[in-house]
């Protein structure tokens, strides 16, 4: 069984991202509401698209994570555009032989990178913060000819370009391995027990209390007519965070005791993380040979 | 400020987390020391909590809104070891599944979010709220200070981390390879924004949190505050008692005092002098297998003239009983003075940086 269409059907209004700062229009019991109801549908997206029968689903957890690190890490030391775009494209293609709609990886990392990195990165075109050779001038300032540099136009490229890939990489990754699996193989690969256990916790409960948030914030709007008065809108928020916390307080003594009924003494215990196929070895060496080609390209090109 | 991959090179992402895993190592033995197995799940829900301070869109005056991070109110409520457990985590859940901050640069992201935020926060929140009663609003404004002064730290850290890059990482032609502006440029662009929107929102969210856990829920600022009065009131009263202890304290040790003065004079009873007390014309030199008083002794020996009791008499012999009566009552009092003076100076350092000095944290 797998989620309505409409209720994962994604919201225009909204990019994905949610950084500090952003200040955007509009109510604010709407949007903290849209924010709450669109985590949800990210993670039962993200549910649903664990469960179909694609490459990466089948392949081991432990094979993934080892792989996207190396990936990443490549992304991160190659030095030209070109390689970068070849590994972007290798991601789009694991993407859709896994089953993961195209559109939904171009439009999950297209519709922030222009918007948060491509905004941030745009003026390092030009020659006033990247000198160096002008390629299209736009005039000169105390006769120093100014525009955009091929230093700066190659530092955005490959900035933005780098952002896309990897974000798509980790995207494709977590969006094709179930939670539980994702942190069996966390723990695997030697991250402390404490902090899997912890992060199990925190994502689990995390959607109670977005429940409880959205409750809260749809009790307002059922009850009290849009308010244009700062000052009261903020205490509403500053109230509502206050309950919240008495509320997870509440919640983590509850789910204490449950876990001590449970028989928990202090010890998680991770499921079972089965063995390594020989299919999963296979995808290891093809990521190792393609984490080796693309450093060797970019040497050559270097 | 959640720095996404691409903008740092891996050895400055290397270098952050390398910073953070001593951190990490050390909240995570100081949390399970003092809640054993409640560990788990109270962290991981203050990580939800956390998760879900980011959701809240705060109103700013003109009719937009943004939202805060929650590190120093994290730290107000639970203490700055537990804040570091919690936000590292929202911010692994942020990486890992919402695509907000990178994965490589989580140490960088959590150095910056989950250490320098809640422990400046938390700094400067101890050093305002004082010895200010639970529901003073001096308390409040202080919670909100430290988390301006707190996502303001953050900021300008995060502004050095990216403005780093081009002066260490870039081609021979001059093309930097990862986050292309100076600290010149980053510093003014992040504190721009952070000393503006983001550190009012910070702030206006923390006064309102815990004003309304003031008004509506005190218990739950307890839990990092157990030694904090609630009020004024009941300040005075621990004022009190805290007096009456001191004064209980002071009359024991005005006792035991008392009696060894009262032992003073056994010292008269005593025969012959202590072994290392002659004055080198006193020594027996053949006792001590010496041909002469050895030239460092003569020479310290008499470097200092000024006594006012010599020998613990009036000099010459005169009165020796009562010269050594008044040489004990005169040592005993000056001792008093100087015992008394380091009390009074390390009981006001202790009241201005000490655990009573307003907050606790839980993980103590």
């Amino acid at each position: 069984m797998t989620t309505p269409e409409w209720l994962t059907r994604p919201e225009t209004r909204f990019g994905p991202c949610t950084c500090c700062g952003r200040r955007s229009k509009g109510d604010l019991v709407e949007k903290t509401l849209a924010g709450s109801s669109r985590l949800i549908r990210s993670a039962m997206f993200s549910a649903d698209m664990a469960a179909r029968d694609g490459f990466l689903q089948r392949t081991d957890a432990r094979v993934k994570v080892v792989a996207t690190v190396a990936l990443l890490l490549v992304v991160a030391l190659v030095h030209h555009v070109a390689v970068v775009i070849g590994l972007y494209a290798a991601v789009l293609v694991l993407g859709v032989v896994s089953r993961i709609p195209c559109r939904f990886l171009l439009t999950r990392v297209w519709c922030f990178v222009p918007l948060f990195t491509g905004v941030v990165v745009l003026p390092a075109a030009f020659s006033f913060v990247t000198p160096g050779h002008v390629v299209v001038p736009l005039g000169t300032w105390f006769g120093t000819p100014v525009g955009l540099t091929s230093q700066g136009l190659t530092t955005a490229a490959l900035v933005v370009t780098r952002v896309a890939t990897s974000i798509s990489l980790v995207v494709l990754v977590t969006i094709t391995t179930p939670w539980p699996r994702l942190l069996a193989a966390l723990r695997a690969l030697f991250v402390p027990r404490a902090f899997v256990v912890v992060l199990a916790l925190a994502y689990r409960y995390l959607f109670d209390l977005l429940n409880t948030v959205t409750d809260m914030y749809e009790a307002r709007k059922a009850r009290a007519p849009r308010d244009h008065d700062v000052a009261r809108s903020r205490a509403f928020v500053a109230a509502t965070a206050g309950a919240t916390f008495g509320k997870a307080h509440a919640l983590s003594e509850e789910v204490y005791l449950a876990m001590v009924a449970r028989g928990y003494a202090g010890q998680a215990t991770a499921i079972d993380r089965g063995r390594i196929a020989c299919a999963d070895v296979y995808v290891f060496a093809a990521a190792v040979t393609i984490v080796v080609a693309a450093m060797g390209v970019d040497h050559v090109l270097h | 400020m959640h720095i996404p991959d691409g903008y740092l090179s891996p050895s400055t992402c290397a270098v952050a987390a390398g910073a953070m895993t001593p951190v990490w190592f050390t909240a995570g033995r100081r949390l399970r020391k003092v809640v054993t197995h409640r560990y788990a799940p109270l962290v991981a829900l203050a990580a939800a909590y956390c998760f879900c301070v980011m959701m809240f869109n705060v109103p700013i005056p003109d009719g937009t809104t943004a939202h805060a991070i929650g590190g120093v109110l994290i730290a107000v409520l639970l203490g700055p070891w537990a804040a570091v457990v919690a936000v590292s985590v929202a911010l692994a859940i942020q990486a890992l599944f919402f695509g907000d901050g990178g994965v490589l640069a989580f140490g960088a992201n959590a150095l910056n979010m989950a250490f320098v935020m809640p422990f400046v926060g938390y700094g400067v929140y101890v050093s305002l709220a004082g010895r200010a009663p639970l529901q003073s609003r001096r308390r409040a404004v202080a919670a909100g200070a430290g988390a301006y002064v707190g996502l303001n730290a953050a900021a300008l850290f995060a502004a050095v981390e990216l403005g780093l890059q081009p002066a260490l990482f870039h081609t021979a032609n001059g093309t930097p390879l990862y986050a292309p502006f100076r600290l010149s440029q980053t510093i003014p662009a992040l504190a721009l924004a952070h000393l503006t929107v983001a550190g009012a929102v910070e702030c206006a969210l923390t006064i309102g949190v815990v004003t309304y856990l003031q008004r509506a829920n005190v218990p739950l600022l307890r839990l990092n505050h157990r030694d904090v009065p609630l009020d004024d009131a009941e300040a005075h009263d621990r004022r009190l008692s805290e007096n009456a202890r001191r004064r209980g304290r002071g009359r024991v040790a005005l006792l035991v005092f008392g009696i060894g003065a009262l032992l003073t004079p056994i010292g008269l009873l005593a025969q012959g002098n202590a072994f290392g007390e002659d004055a080198p014309a006193d020594l027996d030199l053949h006792r001590y297998h010496l041909q002469s008083v050895p030239n460092g002794l003569a020479h310290y020996a008499g470097f200092w003239h000024h006594a006012l009791l010599a020998g613990y008499g009036f000099g010459h012999d005169a009165h020796p009983i009562f010269g050594y009566v008044v040489s004990a009552i005169v040592g005993m009092a000056a001792i008093a003075a100087v015992a008394f003076l380091l009390v009074a100076l390390l009981g006001r350092a202790r009241s201005r940086y000490g655990p009573r000095s307003g907050a606790r944290s839980v993980p103590r």
